[in-house]
């Protein structure tokens, strides 16, 4: 692989984000949805019920409390009224992961069926650079702003909740372990799948509209599907955290194989014709 | 070695026809052998198989049957190098409308593996050469079209290709800027010896530019040769226009008596047309009786099958059997 012509293709289409009002608002925009509305509507009006409320003998379920115990400083000694705080954190934290999912719906879309729509993609075949550095260049395109988003979304988030909470539990929440650790693993390994399988689709088809619909009903339930999965492995233990990160690993080399098999130059242009 | 040599050059697509499966062939055995600093023109109608056959030269698609070489290098054995050694400017030459011209420029420049201290020379030369210094940092989707015309056929020059193919080089171009283009051509053709392979509708340009001239119609080579042996092919067509300053019958009486064939007469130009079969033998003589019988005569000239003349011929007599074919079956 020639990193240059790589740089190059990924260096044109940021650029070309960054000067398309629709992308530029949906990395933007999202986020900061993701990081101000969602705690301030998630969390405020559980933060505004009388503590009291909350007091009686019901109790979470064990593995609720085992799984929370393990990552949370003094759970057991904490009111109910605390700890439904810190379970909302953590759900509503798991929603922020969402954005690496539906950032690359957008920018994989634009990047390669874009391309094929406004036949702009033929230079781009008619010359020396391969296919896997064609694949390879739109996925780390499409990556780098939901990478950009997420951070910005999950910091936004974390500060957001932690100012919120605070005076509630009486400790700073965020960040912990678990959730730098899908900041910077699991969400961008999250991301890299959803790109590669929007990319699939979007050599497939033929307009950038189909490419979001079909993206929409087959790639999101999908990638739900996998975070479910990996989300129990994540709140188990170390070593499940290692198991199911390297299980990630290879379902994203996986899918870049069958990326760069699905992607040919001649069938590209065939559908541009 | 050959520019571009083409041994039974085929190329089918799959396609749906009334829901089912077909094949459509759109280059049909192609033999072609063109030699370096050749400016060589395919013609024919739409659908013809020409943008198909610059894909196939150009390394983008892979022939079904038969083969390709550029300079020496297989299209599908040696593709990628194919690429870097051949500029390509496509039918429909988008550009990248968000970027300047000159980051649309340098992004391919550096696809093609242009040396980067060599990429910003190149590109002023490129935009010194098509005339567009005023625009090199617009971005491409505010220019014209012809100016994007312009920019699309100096992308396909980035990397300074030996061999390159133009589909429709000048085809939004307003006539000034068409002449700059062709210009170009023919002087990168005879002082740099670089081989171009256009496919063109604009006869007249072909005629020019051409070397030599291909005529393809339904995928397969109907006729090929210089614009000269093409118009020969229609030499026998030639009508001799003899004009007169004053406008009398018996001027058409004296071409009718002696049993010319009188394609046109058009007294207000105060000329007849005719067909002379043996055109060297026989104009000396018309003119000698002419002017023996005082006719006030002060203009003979021949006009000549025009390249546009024969390629229609050729393109339409190709249709007729087909059409027969297909209203037989």
């Amino acid at each position: 692989m020639k990193w240059r012509r790589i740089w190059a293709l990924v260096k044109k289409d940021l650029i070309e984000f960054t000067k398309s009002k629709y992308v530029l608002s949906a990395i933007i925009g999202i986020p900061l949805i993701f990081a101000v509305l969602i705690p301030l509507s998630g969390l405020l009006p559980i933060a505004n019920i009388n503590p009291g409320d909350f007091e009686g003998d019901d109790t979470f379920p064990d593995f609720i409390n085992n799984l929370f115990a393990s990552t949370v400083n003094n759970w057991e000694s904490l009111n109910m009224h605390a700890q439904t705080l810190i379970m909302m954190a953590y759900f509503m934290f798991v929603m922020v992961l969402m954005l690496p999912i539906i950032i690359p719906a957008i920018t994989a879309s634009e990047t390669i069926v874009g391309e094929k729509e406004r036949k702009t993609m033929e230079a781009i075949l008619a010359s020396p650079i391969t296919e896997t550095e064609i694949v390879f260049a739109k996925i780390t395109s499409s990556l780098i702003p939901s990478i950009f988003a997420t951070f910005v979304a999950a910091g936004g988030y974390m500060i957001i909740t932690d100012i919120l909470i605070y005076p509630f539990i009486g400790q700073i929440l965020f960040p912990d372990f678990l959730s730098i650790i899908f900041v910077l693993v699991f969400g961008p390994m999250i991301s890299i799948v959803s790109v590669e399988l929007m990319i699939m689709i979007s050599t497939k088809v033929k307009s950038v509209r189909d490419s979001y619909q079909i993206g929409s009903l087959v790639v999101l339930p999908l990638i739900f599907l996998i975070v479910a999965g990996m989300l129990s492995f994540f709140f188990n233990s170390i070593a499940t955290l290692i198991g199911g990160t390297a299980v990630m690993a290879v379902i994203i080399i996986i899918l870049f194989k069958l990326a760069t098999n699905i992607f040919n130059r001649e069938k590209a242009i065939i559908k541009m014709i | 070695m050959l520019a571009v040599e083409t041994r039974n050059l085929t190329k089918d697509y799959d396609i749906k026809k009334e829901g089912k499966r077909a094949h459509l062939r759109a280059v049909d055995g192609l033999d072609l052998a063109i030699e370096k600093s050749e400016i060589y023109s395919l013609l024919g109608p739409n659908g013809a198989g020409k943008t198909t056959t610059t894909r196939l030269l150009a390394g983008i698609l892979r022939p079904s049957i038969g083969g390709a070489r550029i300079l020496g290098l297989d299209v599908v054995d040696d593709a990628s190098q194919v690429r870097s050694i051949v500029g390509l400017l496509t039918e429909t030459p988008a550009l990248y409308e968000r970027l300047t011209v000159r980051q649309n420029l340098t992004f391919i420049a550096n696809l093609y593996d242009v040396p980067k201290e060599e990429i910003k020379q190149r590109i002023e030369e490129l935009i010194d050469l098509f005339d567009l210094p005023d625009k090199i940092d617009l971005p491409a989707g505010s220019l014209s079209k012809g100016m994007r015309q312009k920019v699309a056929i100096a992308r396909s020059m980035i990397h300074d290709p030996p061999v390159i193919f133009l589909d429709e080089p000048t085809a939004s171009l307003a006539p000034e800027s068409a002449k700059i283009v062709r210009d170009q051509i023919l002087k990168l053709s005879k002082l740099e010896k670089r081989t171009f392979f256009l496919c063109t509708h604009n006869l007249f340009e072909a005629e020019i530019l051409s070397t030599r001239v291909g005529i393809i119609n339904h995928g397969k080579l109907i006729s090929e040769g210089t614009p000269n042996q093409l118009r020969d092919l229609k030499k026998d067509e030639t009508t001799t226009v003899f004009r007169f300053a004053v406008w009398n019958d018996i001027i058409k009486n004296f071409f009718q008596e002696r049993n010319y064939d009188v394609l046109d007469i058009n007294p207000e130009r105060k000329s007849i047309s005719i067909f002379i079969k043996e055109i060297e033998k026989e104009t000396p003589t018309i003119i000698d009786e002419l002017i023996k019988q005082n006719f006030p005569m002060f203009e003979v000239k021949h006009e000549y099958p025009t390249l546009e003349r024969v390629y229609l011929e050729l393109v339409q007599s190709e249709n007729l059997p087909r059409n027969q074919e297909e209203e037989e079956s």
